[in-house]
């Protein structure tokens, strides 16, 4: 039992452990949770920056749900600048990968955000938020159109230098497949997926709706399966999120292709989340005699489809 | 802070819907009034954040009222139950050893803290008066407070004390007093909003705990912002974090 068994390669990024803090609950890396093991987690995503500050959405934010909760923080943050002078020499490291989670209006802003990002030591990889429920509510996000993706996509490669690229995609989409393989074939290095799903709550006293992004346990099975279409159809690995509150889920989505997990809100039920998702998949190695965690992404016992569907996976091995 | 498990010591009801609870345990560091801890409460997925009423003598004390599920579920806890807890967590009431009038104003479970803050400055050389409102008779914590510091009580109803809201009482009592050199608050925002104009215009300082729904409790979500001055404009600020006591001319009221 050792770190090393749990280290990971995604694209260019080496994390010592699998689990990521996901964008959006974690702050900017900067709030010391006496409680967190640090030595346990491989890299944490900031909130999402964007090039101008944004204030965010107006109260309520948060919505509980049966098995999860409706977020709409909107963005809140102090605008690409700020950060870079304030908050990221505030990051917490000691050997976490930092990852910056970004987002434009249009592809232009993504450019000018990675002229200012990309000469930062400090920073291990960018992730580009395509994906958030909670701006522009009138019109699509970018990630559930291709060719807006592709775009979005190009951009960021041509600005980002050598630096990992992630690209964050939304599940609420007609398939999912689609805009994952104009990702990659614009240059994307990684995929987080899943971001949360968009959903609403009707306040019936008084007769109003929460809108929001659905997250927790209620969206697991939405995540694994995202996650298992996007793997046999891409060759870029996958961070695999949505409802994880448990080291067995994590299980479950390395097994349906993912090569690392993400941690969102099933961590504030679960403190120790982050402890719990490293022993578990730490056991799950030694009970299958796996020499390290790269071995079991996608390793499903899977049955000749009978339906007809013939989807092959695009050269895994 | 610490996340670990408190075993319930007592969980019973002091009025209509409002419940004692104790555990038995205490903080590292240890809490200071003001400061709140976030409850797991069986399969709810979001914790609940409860203001520490009491810590001391290894009890850690919240005062709760049932109005939805999870303070349902909460109300029938047993003793030797475990529960989950985050605490402590946010910010105390500001202490400052030359207030020595001073003046506590709470309505209904806003009084929480106030209470813990009442046991911390009593004994020590100082005029405290504590101003509890409620909706009803029925709806009173504590007609003696633990700590034994003097309380002046205001109904709605006028069922107890005097009749009218909280603010009455506490114009009122300026009035009469020679000297406040401090008000502390608990309760409604539109009870605080009230604190905060009668403070500002009495010129006298006060400070105020804030509620709200919470998803994370500790400062990484940004889910319980609400809208504090800064500069010439505002910013949402973390209620979990920056708070959840702010003083009252910082908070810009909608």
């Amino acid at each position: 039992m050792g770190l090393k068994n749990l280290g990971v390669k995604l694209g260019g990024l080496s994390l010592r452990s699998p689990v990521i803090m996901v964008s959006g609950i974690f702050s900017y890396g900067e709030v010391n949770l006496d409680y967190l093991d640090y030595r346990k987690l491989g890299a944490i995503v900031t909130k999402t920056v964007s090039l101008n500050p944004r204030e965010g959405n107006p109260q309520p934010r948060i919505w509980e749900t049966p098995a999860g909760m409706l977020n709409s923080i909107g963005l809140q943050n102090p605008g690409i600048r700020t950060f870079v002078r304030k908050n990221l020499p505030s990051i917490r490291r000691d050997g976490v990968k930092i990852i910056v989670s970004i987002m434009g209006q249009e592809a232009g802003e993504i450019s000018r955000i990675m002229e200012l990002l990309r000469r930062e030591e400090k920073i291990d990889a960018v992730e580009l938020n395509l994906s958030c429920p909670n701006v522009n509510r009138n019109e699509p996000m970018v990630s559930q159109s291709p060719r807006m993706t592709a775009l979005f996509v190009e951009t960021a490669r041509k600005s980002c230098g050598k630096m990992p690229l992630i690209i964050k995609l939304s599940p609420s989409v007609t398939d999912i497949t689609e805009i994952a393989s104009a990702a990659e074939d614009a240059g994307a290095d990684v995929l987080s997926l899943i971001n949360t799903v968009r959903a609403i709550s009707v306040d019936v006293e008084n007769r109003r709706i929460m809108e929001g992004g659905l997250s927790g346990s209620a969206i697991k099975p939405v995540g694994l399966h995202a996650v298992y279409e996007v793997y046999r159809r891409t060759k870029i690995p996958l961070i695999g999120m949505g409802g994880i509150t448990t080291g067995r889920d994590a299980v479950e989505y390395m097994l349906a292709g993912a090569s690392a997990v993400g941690v969102g809100s099933g961590f504030f039920s679960n403190p120790l989340l982050v402890d719990d998702i490293y022993h578990e998949l730490t056991g799950f190695l030694q009970k299958n005699g796996m020499g390290k965690l790269s071995e079991a992404t996608g390793l499903l016992n899977e049955k000749e489809k009978t339906n007809g569907d013939s989807r092959a996976r695009k050269g895994k091995v | 802070m610490e996340a670990k498990n408190l075993s319930v010591y007592q969980n019973f009801i002091v009025a209509n819907s409002l419940y004692w609870m104790e555990f038995e345990g205490s903080f590292t560091p240890p809490a200071l009034p003001g400061q709140f801890m976030h409850v797991k409460i069986d399969n709810l997925f979001l914790r609940r954040p409860f203001s520490i009423a009491k810590c001391k003598n290894n009890r850690i004390g919240i005062l709760y009222k049932v109005i939805g599920e999870g303070t349902e579920i909460l109300s029938r806890k047993k003793k030797g139950d475990s529960l989950s807890v985050i605490g402590p967590l946010g910010n105390g009431y500001p202490l400052n050893a030359d207030w020595k009038n001073i003046c506590l104003a709470g309505g209904g479970t806003g009084i929480a803290p106030l209470l813990f803050l009442s046991d911390r400055l009593s004994g020590k050389d100082a005029n405290i008066t504590f101003l509890c409102g409620a909706k009803s008779r029925k709806d009173i914590a504590f007609r003696v407070l633990p700590c034994g510091i003097e309380s002046l009580f205001s109904t709605e109803d006028g069922s107890y004390g005097r009749s009218g809201l909280l603010d009455g009482i506490l114009k009122d009592f300026i009035r009469k007093s020679e000297k406040l050199d401090v008000i502390y608050g608990g309760g409604p925002a539109g009870l605080l909003k009230k604190i905060a104009a009668i403070s500002n215009a009495m010129d006298i300082p006060a400070f105020v705990s804030l509620e709200n729904r919470m998803a994370c409790g500790t400062g990484i979500c940004y889910g319980c912002v609400t809208k504090i001055w800064v500069g010439n404009g505002w910013e949402y600020k973390r209620i979990c974090r920056e708070g959840p006591v702010f003083d009252t001319r910082e908070i810009r009221w909608d």
